[in-house]
């Protein structure tokens, strides 16, 4: 193996350099990470022990190639352009940063890296340094992560559906039974204007009825749309969602939990500018859907007492959701425990819909929090980033 | 003999309580479409306050109470109701079956628990039914007046006459104990009978054990 350094100091055959070279040589033989050597053309110079047994090609077959072979695309489509770019303005999106890419083995097996890029200086030409870590381990961990939490979720929704059938129930039978007495109203017209005659506005009257039958049938489907995509087995995913259609859609759901009729809630929303917030629209339906039940939980001997749910903004960047009870409250001694998973004062309760919600709310980057209502009571409150929903101007 | 002219013809309309304005409305327009004189409110507390004090005891027809709404709930409204001494029937609707709150209703003097979603026919013969229950109670209430219009208007001596008349006491007898004549009492009786507006002492009886 040649190394750049040795050319470099050709001339000098002291024992002092040829120890340094053999140092050098065991370091990167001995580093566990992969360690490249390209020049300024992206033509592969070097390629240690740990980057040959990581991409499975000996040095033979690499070194005199250029570095696109060991990039999938896009990369390697973009590397020339990159370097080029490099060499005329010296402004690297790389150079001395860590950054995650992919690469791509003899095999094709293309695996996510992690690389840092450094530039080696006084050589006698240009050359760059890459430090290479195969981290699929971390990538697999954090999407399994993401993948168990959405399994958890998935299932305490189902588990809060299937106690919620009472409830789904009335919320679905509430527009069945208008319509069916809608329609019953609409025979009966029918019949009676048999004997007279029929006028325009009996016309009309029909007419704006089967309309309203016709909504109502709607509002059911959507009630089933709504539950269908709560319940649904589906994969975590993010869009940008307007905060406050998502808080009342939230609210319409949790009406399953039939207390809520009793209940009533109160809203007070952040109106201008309107939130928008790249979220996973279910699982924050979800947290929202968990406190509402907690607040009612809290709330059961109060039987009059409303939900309040407000939203503001506490930044340019952040927005908090409150929602708050006047219930009986957390004790002192509870407070520690409030987010445990298991913990649970409630005959029937599980105890995981609070750490469910802050591992939720944690995952988009925001905070999940309790404090003491004003009087009595309590306020759960969560922030998440969020942007201000642009009017559009041209209209 | 003096006859009362007929009573005016009572004017009956359903109430319907209900919070889903959808609901409300359909049955609104249902009982139209036969011909039922109905009105609305969206929550107890509008009816309540709609009817305040006495009039709400002078309404005619029935109520249809949803039990779950937000605020006051149906089954606190016919609470407030009874307090009231509102003699409106009630029909409580429900979207769910809810067993020992219908038990619950029925035992506070619910004439029926009807569950969601319900036959049309099944309703309208439920307010048909309290529709009558309702008139037989207002015509009980309004013969009730008229009886004790009548009773107020005999004099003392009519009344103790009266009483010893129903008791089954011999005129004879009674004139005995009242240290008057026999004429005096038969001229009392037969003012009894006409304030009365009775025929017979059968007719007498009857109206005195009306309470
Ligand atoms: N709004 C609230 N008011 C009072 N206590 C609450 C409230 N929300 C949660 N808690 C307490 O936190 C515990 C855990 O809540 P959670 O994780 O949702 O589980 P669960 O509702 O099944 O008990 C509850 O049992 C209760 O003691
Ligand atoms: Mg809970």
């Amino acid at each position: 193996m040649t190394f750049p350094i040795k050319k470099n100091l050709q001339a000098n055959h002291t024992q002092e350099i040829t120890d340094a070279n053999a140092q050098l040589k065991a370091l990167l033989n001995a580093a566990v990470d992969a360690i490249i050597i390209i020049d300024h053309l992206g033509c592969i110079e070097l390629f240690n022990a740990a980057a040959q047994k990581m991409f499975g090609y000996p040095s033979s077959e690499v070194v005199g190639n250029n570095i696109r072979m060991l990039m999938p695309e896009p990369y390697r489509r973009e590397h020339d352009k990159y370097l080029s770019n490099y060499m005329e303005t010296k402004n690297a999106k790389i150079i001395g940063t860590g950054r995650e890419v992919k690469a791509c083995k003899k095999n094709g097996e293309i695996f996510p890296i992690e690389l840092s890029v450094g530039e080696v200086l006084e050589s006698s030409h240009k050359q760059f340094v890459g430090i290479i870590r195969d981290i699929s381990e971390q990538v697999k961990a954090r999407s399994d992560a993401i993948a168990n939490r959405e399994r958890l979720a998935h299932v305490t929704r189902l588990s809060t559906m299937g106690e919620m059938a009472a409830g789904i129930a009335h919320e679905i039978n509430q527009p069945l039974s208008a319509i069916s007495s809608y329609a019953q109203a609409c025979k009966n017209m029918l019949e009676r204007s048999s004997n007279v005659p029929d006028t325009i506005a009996q016309q009309q009257k029909l007419s704006i009825t089967l309309e309203k039958i016709s909504s109502q049938a709607r509002r059911a489907g959507e009630v089933i749309r709504r539950l269908r995509g709560f319940v649904k087995k589906r994969t975590a995913e993010r869009e940008y969602v307007d905060l406050n259609v998502l808080i009342k859609d939230s609210i319409e759901l949790a009406k399953v939990d039939t207390r809520l009729l009793d209940h009533g809630i109160s809203l007070s929303l952040t109106a201008s500018p309107a939130p928008l917030l790249l979220i996973d629209e279910i699982q924050i339906q979800q947290v929202l859907f968990n406190l509402i039940r907690n607040a009612i939980d809290a709330m059961e001997d109060q039987p009059t007492d409303q939900v309040n749910i407000s939203s503001k903004w506490i930044d340019a960047q952040y927005i908090e959701v409150s929602v708050t009870d006047t219930g009986y409250g957390v004790s002192k001694e509870n407070l520690v425990h409030l987010f445990h998973p298991f913990f649970t004062t409630k005959e029937t309760g599980m105890g995981m819909g609070l750490p469910i919600c802050q591992s939720i709310i944690q995952s988009h980057g925001g905070e999940l929090r309790h404090r003491a209502g004003i009087d009595k009571g309590s306020v759960f409150s969560f922030t998440l980033p969020a942007k201000s929903i642009v009017k559009n101007k041209l209209g | 003999m003096k006859r009362n002219a007929t009573p005016p013809v009572l004017k009956q309309v359903v109430h319907i309580i209900d919070d889903d304005e959808a609901v409300l409305d359909s049955l609104s327009m249902l009982l139209d479409s036969v011909g039922i004189k109905n009105a609305i409110y969206s929550n107890a507390q509008t009816f309540l306050d709609t009817h305040q004090g006495e009039s709400i005891r002078a309404l005619a027809g029935c109520i249809v109470l949803d039990v779950r709404m937000p605020g006051m709930s149906g089954m606190e409204c016919q609470q407030q109701l009874e307090q009231l001494k509102c003699s409106l029937p009630v029909i409580f609707i429900t979207g769910h079956g809810d067993v020992p709150m219908a038990v619950e209703a029925m035992k506070k003097g619910a004439i029926e628990f009807i569950q969601k979603p319900f036959r049309e026919q099944e309703l309208l013969d439920c307010i048909q039914h309290a529709l009558e229950l309702n008139k037989a109670e207002h015509e009980r209430a309004s013969r009730l007046l008229d009886i004790d219009k009548r009773r107020k208007s005999l004099t003392k001596r009519e009344k103790e006459v009266m009483q010893r008349v129903i008791a089954g006491q011999a005129n004879k007898v009674i004139a005995c104990d009242l240290n008057l004549s026999q004429r005096t009492i038969e001229i009392h009786r037969s003012n009894v009978m006409d304030k009365m507006q009775v025929n017979s002492l059968a007719e007498l009886v009857t109206l005195a054990l009306i309470k």
